[in-house]
């Protein structure tokens, strides 16, 4: 890559020079670096040819650098930088990254990452560097402003103005370089997967491992339907006006379609409340910064997300993007944890790239509707809170009497923020085949770094040495994210699952009180008749 | 307008040259004229033509289209072919009933505000059929041609026949060429038209509206009352802030028993309007432009209230009504299935462009919120009785909530294009002191069925003709179409807490929905306050 030999040429010798001590001739050895940092400038692929002066101050700016780890300003104000990308700036813990250099190696190898570790790490190196510089060209500047202070003799005088002079401008220049190196470091090291739990199977998909299976497949003494049929027959979809009116892969439900995903909402929620979650409906148009802080890529060719024109907002693909956000740069108590939500939104999705996949019906469609379970926790409780989820799935998937398996997936098999993902495949006998239904991830604190979710632990939990009365030091917390119910996929499960030779579909008691009573969903029209 | 003084004189000269009969050896001459001064009309669609006429595809299929004047165009699967004709899909209006009935019509668009040219549309389409009618003429003249050349003939005579003919197709593609532009140009400027106005409508500015109906009087409180915004903040209802920074300003989250209170008010309101016999839906959410605008939405422009997906055609839907409008789009009903009623659920997304400043506190006026709606197909003889029987089921919900309200018979210049009468209900608000619409019901006559192409065939027996030979089918109709609010789900909250709110700082939950809420009776503080 280009990137990486620059970088390993000039700039770094540049450095080099120019954290030579410098005598009181300073002027000179900043025509150097002056010059040479401005070809570093070209990295950013923009030419700098601009008004040091008229630029906005970036002492605010270094600030945020500084304490590296910062949020760098709310998303509505970041509309004012525009030119600096990334907008915003993940947390990312990049001591820890160079101090475990070999471990995120080997992680971004399983996880078949295109992340470049040995870039980030160049830049980082990079920007310590200039930051140094930075500090010691500030002491200097401050040297030369109190010596100003006594009295002086004119050409004294003279002297130290232009090298003060001097000084502010070689500042003004290493901290553009700051600001560009801190921003490009961000967006390689944003390509950065989340480390992995180490039970994880390492390998691609079919090594995943099967933690559970509950059941089997339902044994027929006629031939099975698939729900596109027993929907056709019934009178439950109607996918043709839905191509005519919106595309391909969008529907509308129709009769008890309605009424079986009211329920499963409502059974849905009212399960996972009684667990101690509280219920929330989400905005499904969510300003894009808010979907690449989750780890989503609202951009590009390949993108599942929708954008809205003329906006920088997109419609959310899950409710754990709104759900994600809703502490968004925030400090909660830590009796505030854990936060357990239980949202429920409709979902939209390109489905970009899916041709050709298995794409029969309600399998995989453009907008549906989910009711998701999110949790934010102490980093040390988050492993616990990742086996409730799954709990809670299999209890939910259990007591609709369908027959399943929960996976532990592969680590090639898991999207950036996972450090864990455990999806459960239900058998689905009209596609013959099992189909993935639900999905719960421990993110641990990849989403939080990016969100800005911290939480300040309770004054017993911290060192005793400390004085009393000072606050302890905030840390990130974990998030976790699991479905409870995707609708359609479960509408598919239970079509097929409990078809009747009748061509009737028997609704599973559970789910009874929250359809009116209602048993079986019965052919309209008797057929042949 | 400087588009009809054009077609006022040139061109309209132009046209009754053309249509000076022509022997048989002159022909040639005559099109020599018509064919540059028709160049000219060309113009005036502000592109030029260096075309090559002979590398065009054949314009015979889509003036086939036109001669039938009030056919949808073409599927909108298949109009991306044709991109260069503006606009992509045809409403079947029904110009010669808007000639024969001037003077309503410019009263009416008068009455409703509208800015409709109806004098550029009535010349247009003047100026549209006499184009017909010579390409009609040349088509006669060519098939003569034809015919002659059929037989035989000298040498020098087939040559001149020969030049004849290629002259006379010269002639008509262009004729053909200006007849297509100039159909659309009164596609253009007729959609503009509003629908007509039941003679019952006030007619004026919204003050004129009339009350119809006023159920309840406003509750009498003991306390200081609170808005729903305060009542939410206490009880744990909402989060604004959050959804501020998530999403902008006007979006929320719904939490706790709001969250439950619209799951049980979606519930409750679909199964009443289930045991009325409609047929409950849930929609898609995006859809095609095409189909925002033949329902009578603006999808483009500075002000609309539509999201657009990027790099796409599809819209978010501002309203149910659109997919449900969408549904029977393109198709003829028979007449057993009408009436066709539908209680549709859907997400709506709106961005309440232009409404700052306009009463905007808490859940009143956000950019997305669910909905229950009513829609109902029909025929045209029996759109008024399914409005009464609409406005009378939502009355029906309202009251068994116990809410106080007044239905009011909007004005004309209240009402959008689409509507012919609508109906809105205004429900008291203690907490915001004042009535706010919670619903809206509209018949839209053949207003969106002649844009969305929804007919049905009268059965046999009762409206033809009855000369007509036994088993030849009746001719189509239009289907009149209607909608309105079941529940929009957010005004609906605000009327719950802000009316049902307690001294103790409680919400009680009206009868009808507690079935649809786990039993739930009252919504109370989480955390006691001040104690």
């Amino acid at each position: 890559m280009g990137l990486q030999c620059f970088f390993g040429g000039t700039t770094i010798q540049t450095l080099r020079m120019a954290v030579i001590p410098a005598s009181s001739s300073s002027r000179f050895i900043f025509g150097k670096p002056l010059s040479k940092t401005l070809t570093l400038n070209s990295l950013s692929r923009r030419c700098s040819s601009i008004n040091y002066l008229k630029k906005p101050p970036f002492t605010l700016l270094i600030k945020a650098f500084s304490s590296t780890a910062e949020q760098t300003a709310p998303s509505t104000e970041s509309v004012e930088n525009r030119m600096v990308k990334p907008q915003w700036k993940a947390a990312i813990d990049f001591k820890w990254i160079r101090d475990n250099k070999d471990a995120v190696a080997l992680n971004i190898k399983n996880r078949n990452s295109n992340a470049n570790l040995e870039l980030v790490l160049e830049l980082y190196e990079k920007m310590l560097a200039v930051q140094k510089e930075v500090e010691r060209l500030r002491g200097e500047r401050n040297v030369v402003a109190n010596k100003m202070k006594g009295k002086l003799e004119p050409l004294e005088r003279q002297k130290l103005v232009k090298e003060g002079k001097n000084l502010k401008d070689g500042l003004i220049t290493l901290e553009e370089d700051l600001l560009k190196l801190s921003d490009e470091l961000q967006q390689e090291a944003q390509c950065i997967p989340n480390m992995t739990h180490p039970d994880v199977p390492i390998g691609e998909e079919d090594c995943s491992t099967m933690r559970k299976m509950v059941g089997s497949p339902h044994e027929f003494s006629f031939p099975v339907k698939d729900h596109l049929q027993l929907g056709k027959e019934l009178d439950l979809f109607e996918f043709d006006a839905a191509a005519e009116v919106s595309g391909s892969k969008f529907y509308y439900l129709k009769n008890e379609a309605v009424m079986l995903e009211m329920a499963l909402v409502n059974w849905t929620l009212s399960e996972v409340m009684k667990r101690g979650f509280t219920p929330l409906t989400t905005p499904e148009l969510v300003r894009s910064s808010v979907v690449e802080k989750c780890g989503f890529q609202p951009r590009g060719e390949n993108t599942q997300v929708y954008t809205v024109e003329g906006s920088d907002q997109c419609l959310i693909g899950t409710a754990e993007i709104p759900v994600g956000g809703i502490h968004m740069d925030s400090i909660l108590a830590e009796s505030m944890l854990p936060l357990k939500y239980v949202a429920f939104s409709h979902c939209f999705r390109t489905e970009a790239g899916a041709a050709g996949t298995a794409t029969r019906g309600l399998y995989r469609v453009h907008q549906f509707s989910k009711v998701e379970m999110f949790i934010l926790c102490q980093p040390e409780e988050s492993e616990s809170y990742h086996e409730e989820l799954i709990k809670i799935e299999e209890d939910l998937f259990s007591s609709l009497g369908l027959h399943y398996k929960t996976i532990d997936m592969a680590s090639g098999d898991l999207g950036a923020p996972a450090y864990r993902k455990f999806d459960v495949e239900a058998w689905m006998p009209g596609l013959g085949r099992y189909g993935e239904i639900s999905s719960a991830s421990n993110c641990t604190d990849y989403q939080s770094r990016r969100l800005g979710i911290r939480y300040r632990p309770s004054e017993s939990s911290t060192n005793p040495k400390k004085g009393k009365g000072k606050l302890a030091p905030t840390k990130f917390v974990h998030t976790l994210n699991a479905t409870a119910c995707a609708i359609p996929r479960m509408i598919i499960c239970l079509l097929e699952n409990y078809q009747q030779k009748d061509g009737s579909v028997v609704i599973p008691v559970p789910l009874r009180p929250f359809i009116g009573g209602l048993e079986r969903i019965a052919p309209k029209f008797p057929q042949d008749e």
